[in-house]
């Protein structure tokens, strides 16, 4: 069963690595710093449902670390890596409270407490408190995109993940 | 809580962002102050720009070239791999400034009280 868990842990690190190196790809949506669909979250919630939470962090984290590295945005890690710690957390959190069949509410929630973190860390950096202005467009985006990316791994959960690991 | 009121939570903190953006203050002014790791690094008055002019931020080898005309200001190129500070086109005023996360680089119009002399002329 150990086996099984630590194949399927890399089998989804794997599948989220592609899901954010194809995403990269495409140009942004709108011309806000920090705005993108983020599918690769996908693969963080639905993990979170199937693996549990330890399992969950260690595919984001070796998504952010390997994708940074291999898409040559170090520069930009630092903010993926604010974002996606915080969005985690409350995440790991809110599950507790939530059935499966509600997961794309913790979705939202793991969104917009993204773009949190991720704003958190720009201000910090750029020492730029205006960066602000973008908070609300950010936290609009989070719900949105928290939707969408939370109802498609509710969808791959309720197809494969009734064989809890 | 049922599916239908998360989803008018949601939507009702999504429509109190918006209207952040319908009652935000306009900063008015022509000065804008380009900022570099969170240092004021250049204040320029855009209305008394004459010849438009071309300027380039390096940073750890990493560049932004801004264009400087009359009235305007724009980021054409950069060599962060997001350009979205490229995509962001003119600064509007309305306090959306320009950012380059990547090379932390931000431009914006400056108020009176962001604690330097906006009357500071056009550094070229």
């Amino acid at each position: 069963m150990k086996t099984k868990r630590i194949t399927a842990s890399a089998v989804l690190a794997a599948a989220a690595l592609i899901i954010f190196a194809v995403e990269a790809q495409l140009p942004p949506l709108v011309p806000i710093p920090g705005i993108k669909l983020g599918l690769a979250n996908v693969i963080t919630v639905f993990a979170l449902y199937y693996l549990g939470a330890p399992a969950a962090a260690a595919i984001l984290a070796v998504r952010i670390v390997l994708g940074s590295v291999l898409l040559g945005q170090v520069g930009a890690m630092l903010y993926s890596a604010a974002g996606g710690l915080l969005a985690f957390a409350v995440s790991a959190l809110l599950k507790r409270a939530f059935p499966p069949e509600r997961l794309w509410v913790v979705s939202v929630f793991g969104a917009m407490a993204h773009n949190v973190g991720q704003m958190a860390a720009a201000v910090a950096v750029t020492a730029t408190p205006a960066l602000l202005w973008y908070l609300p467009a950010l936290l609009i985006s989070g719900i949105v995109t928290g939707a969408f990316t939370g109802l498609c791994a509710q969808f791959v959960y309720r197809r494969i993940g009734l064989k809890k690991m | 809580m049922k599916t239908r009121g998360w989803l008018l939570l949601f939507t009702a903190v999504a429509a109190l962002c918006l209207l952040f953006y319908v009652f935000a203050p306009k900063t008015g002014g022509s000065v804008v102050g380009i900022y570099q790791d969170g240092a004021l690094v250049r204040t320029i008055d855009l209305a008394a720009v004459g010849e438009s002019y071309e300027l380039v931020l390096e940073r750890n080898g990493s560049t932004n070239t801004i264009l400087v005309e009359k009235n305007a200001i724009r980021v054409v190129a950069a060599d962060c791999p997001d350009q979205v500070c490229v995509e962001h086109g003119e600064l509007r005023d309305g306090a959306s400034p320009i950012v380059c996360l990547p090379n932390r680089v931000v431009i914006k119009y400056l108020r009176d009280t962001d604690g330097v002399d906006a009357k500071a002329g056009s550094a070229g």
